[in-house]
């Protein structure tokens, strides 16, 4: 009666085939994958010690020695952007976790409390989070703690939450409704287990996919708050502050502005092709659709 | 020459035969009903006419329509012919209408799609389309939204916008199997007016051998990609010389055998005493009153230990409300709901002895499990409700019995849901219901999403289950020959109350309210079914 083929929600080995055959995701992966390898790299071995002036070698163009040039101290700009990808890295990683691990229970729960008072309070604290800007709520932030990497994580982290709780209950919704669920009530099961056991499962593609776009807001965000000063203090590097350190040398030292950019620019690409194929892979009907 | 003309069609999609040597003919001004279970190509036979294939399907033999090649023909020719020439009705009303535009938009935009006419005589063309499909202007303006309108009167709308461009051939797939009885044979009826009227053809694509069975002029029968049986209506019936047409006859009024109710002398295992249940309506203004709706109404029976009870009704009676209340998965506002004399809602929580004597089966196979899961962990769900829920050993063995009892491998437990058909999905949710051995099942829709053949066999094993296991069932439908072959006793509801109540062959034969009757009427029979 019902004219349905036989859904192939993860026919075994499908899962990967079409891994493979995403173009988006694969590059993607390399370049995230290159930035991630740096920002490890760096804790074993950089070119130079991003610490260490070397005043009479400063503002040198690309050589063999330094690969990307010097800036205005004489530091090596390749090993300062491998020291900056880990701090970028760090930032963003625990940014999305502090969001994830807030934001996903309280979309579980608004969800499951739909229409009722604890619905209202956490959506409406939502909607007051989400009210601000990242950076608005940095600079608060800073203003009341001093400036310094940490503070620029709960910053980006407390944006994240409401972004999380949103999809979350949004996705949970739909969920609440389906059959399954209804037998899971009828087996006695409460509103924690059934989160716990039968919404959440089925949410975790569209988590991991928002988690890397978030993550690439988080590396951008990291970025802003450390080019106006309020992110991580020298002598950490950042690529952010490498940015605003370079502005006022543009016209005759256009390195200083151009690589850490670039890193920028590729990594948050390199992060975002990632969540679009992710999402292509675990949304079946994408990808039958460009299969 | 007939309008369409199918020969030796054949269609492989990635190299998968789908159809295999199909013919078949549709004259102007005849309904040719197209029969066949879940991947008999029935619906793929309308797609390759309408040219409207997913990628990767090849095609091969002939169709013509009125002496135009359609598998020859350019994309253009098909774009022009499609709804112009042929047109189509799908089987959901509720998706094939788009949600923000007017009806009258809608019918009038296929109109003005094929350049027939300018914006003004493409409205009055959609008027005077929308009259004849049964939507008068003084109930009907083309303003309406779909959502301000019926399944039924949606079904309509979909209807007027196929043959807005009186099309030469119709091709409903399923038109009615999503609406109840009352208005399928409203729906039908409308139909068979429509092809005399404009001297269409019309492809009825159904798996109801009930539907087309006083409605078809001819009928073709379809299993597997192939057509096994070609006739015409009146006598094909009689004579079915396939014996595929002979099983699909005797599975579609299959009565499974069930051994006769125990005496009644025991107290009743479910008592509904004067149910009442209230939705709030969402406020139509900031500062308005709340107002109620009552869902249900004042309702009362009983189930006997052992007895398999029938409720009736059409969409919106109430059944689903009364059928939570009853799980325990809802409060209701009066009255009170008794399992073996034990309130289902002590105080305002649910009491949980109460509720490991009840399971349910719902309608939908594909939505009823996590996808995520194995079947030995969504069977064993119900195990939650029991105090000492078993482990280890034990718990595997309840769970391997519990499947063998419904026919099913016990290594299918380490399989997930995907890997199953839909009548093997919905014994597995049998076999969930099953597991902590419960006295009281609800089937709600149990059996309404299968295929004929496959309804039987859940039949069956429901019947024997019952005498196994002595279980009571709460049968909710709205497919009255259903009802009629595994309920002893029935209830019809409707808008909330109960109207009529009583034994199933007597309700049925003898109908007493004039709403039963009018149910009874409309569901389609087959032409030599009828049960003495």
């Amino acid at each position: 009666m019902v004219d349905q083929p036989m859904q192939q929600e993860h026919a075994p080995g499908g899962w990967l085939r079409a891994a493979l055959s995403s173009r988006n995701l694969l590059l993607g992966l390399a370049l995230s994958l290159v930035f991630v390898g740096a920002a490890l790299l760096s804790f074993l071995w950089t070119p130079f010690d991003v610490t260490k002036l070397d005043i009479p070698n400063k503002l040198m163009t690309p050589s063999a020695t330094h690969w990307f040039g010097t800036d205005h101290f004489g530091r090596d700009i390749f090993s300062m952007i491998m020291v900056g990808a880990r701090t970028s890295i760090a930032v963003a990683l625990v940014a999305v976790s502090i969001g994830m691990a807030l934001g996903v229970p309280l979309g579980l729960a608004a969800a499951a409390r739909s229409g009722g008072w604890l619905d209202e309070i956490i959506m409406r604290a939502n909607d007051l989070v989400f009210a601000f800007p990242a950076l608005l709520i940095a600079i608060m932030i800073t203003a009341i703690f001093g400036p310094s990497a940490l503070n620029a994580i709960i910053a980006i982290g407390i944006f994240n939450v409401p972004v999380f709780a949103r999809i979350t209950r949004g996705s949970a919704l739909a969920l609440w409704g389906r059959d399954y669920v209804l037998s899971a009530r009828v087996s006695g099961k409460g509103a924690v287990r059934i989160s716990a056991e039968h919404i959440l499962p089925n949410i975790a593609n569209l988590l991991i996919v928002q988690g890397t776009i978030q993550f690439s807001l988080g590396i951008l965000a990291e970025a802003g708050l450390s080019y106006v000063g309020l992110g991580a203090q020298p002598p950490i590097p950042s690529w952010g502050r490498m940015l605003a350190d370079s502005q006022t040398m543009i016209s005759f030292a256009p390195h200083l502005a151009m690589f850490p950019g670039f890193s920028i620019l590729f990594t948050v690409l390199g992060l975002n092709l990632m969540g679009d194929g992710l999402r292509d892979i675990f949304d079946p009907r994408i990808r039958r659709g460009r299969g | 020459m007939s309008l369409l003309e199918i020969s030796d069609l054949s269609l492989e999609i990635h190299g998968e035969p789908i159809l295999s040597a199909v013919s078949m003919s549709v004259e102007a001004g005849k309904i040719l009903g197209v029969i066949g279970e879940s991947g008999s190509g029935k619906s793929m036979t309308a797609f390759s006419v309408m040219r409207l294939l997913p990628r990767g399907a090849r095609t091969g033999g002939a169709i013509t329509l009125n002496g135009v090649d359609i598998v020859a023909a350019p994309e253009a020719t098909m774009c022009a012919m499609r709804g112009r020439d042929i047109a189509m009705v799908f089987q959901e009303p509720m998706t094939a209408l788009n949600p923000v535009q007017t009806i009258g938009a809608q019918v009038a935009e296929t109109v003005v799609v094929h350049g027939r006419a300018n914006r003004a005589e493409a409205r009055a063309i959609a008027r005077e389309t929308l009259n004849r499909v049964g939507l008068p202007e003084a109930d009907f303006p083309m303003s309406r939204y779909p959502h301000e309108l019926s399944g039924g009167q949606r079904q309509r709308v979909v209807i007027a916008m196929a043959i807005a461009l009186r099309p030469r051939l119709l091709i409903a797939d399923e038109p009615t199997t999503a609406l109840d009885v009352t208005t399928q044979a409203q729906i039908l009826a409308l139909l068979k007016r429509l092809v005399v009227e404009d001297n269409m053809g019309m492809m009825m694509i159904t798996h109801d051998l009930a539907v087309v069975a006083n409605l078809a002029d001819d009928i073709v029968i379809m299993k597997s990609g192939e057509v096994v049986e070609v006739g015409p209506a009146k006598s094909l019936f009689r004579t079915m010389s396939h014996p595929y047409t002979k099983a699909l006859f005797a599975a579609s009024s299959h009565v499974p055998a069930r051994a006769a109710p125990g005496a009644e002398a025991a107290p009743p295992l479910l008592t509904v005493k004067s149910v009442s249940r209230d939705y709030i309506l969402p406020r139509t203004t900031i500062f308005g009153a709340t107002k109620m709706f009552r869902a249900v109404n004042n309702v009362s029976f009983t189930i006997n230990r052992g007895e398999s009870l029938g409720l009736v009704g059409e969409s919106g009676c109430g059944k689903s409300t009364l059928t939570r209340a009853i799980l325990g998965l809802e409060d209701v506002q009066a009255g009170e709901i008794l399992v073996d004399g034990d309130p289902v809602f002590a105080g305002h929580s649910v009491n949980i002895a109460v509720r490991r004597k009840m399971q349910v089966v719902f309608q939908d196979p594909y939505g009823s499990f996590n996808p995520r899961h194995k079947v030995a962990r969504l069977v064993g769900e119900p195990f939650h409700l029991l105090e000492s829920p078993p482990t280890g050993q034990k718990r595997h063995d309840a769970i391997a019995d519990a499947l063998e009892s419904v026919g099913l491998a016990t290594s299918d437990e380490q399989k997930y849901i995907h890997e199953f058909s839909g009548g093997q999905r919905q014994r597995i949710a049998i076999a969930r219901a099953l597991v902590i051995k419960p006295a009281l099942i609800i089937l709600d829709e149990a059996v309404s999403a299968l295929d004929v053949s496959i309804r039987a066999q859940i039949l069956d094993l429901l019947a024997a289950l019952s005498d196994r296991f002595g279980l009571t069932y709460l049968f909710i439908s709205h497919d009255l020959s259903v009802v009629r072959s595994i309920t002893d006793r029935v209830l019809v509801m409707k808008a909330g109350e109960i109207v009529e109540q009583g034994e199933t062959s007597h309700v049925f034969d003898h109908p007493d309210h004039e709403y039963t009757r009018t149910l009874i009427n409309a569901a389609p029979r087959l032409p030599t079914a009828r049960r003495a």
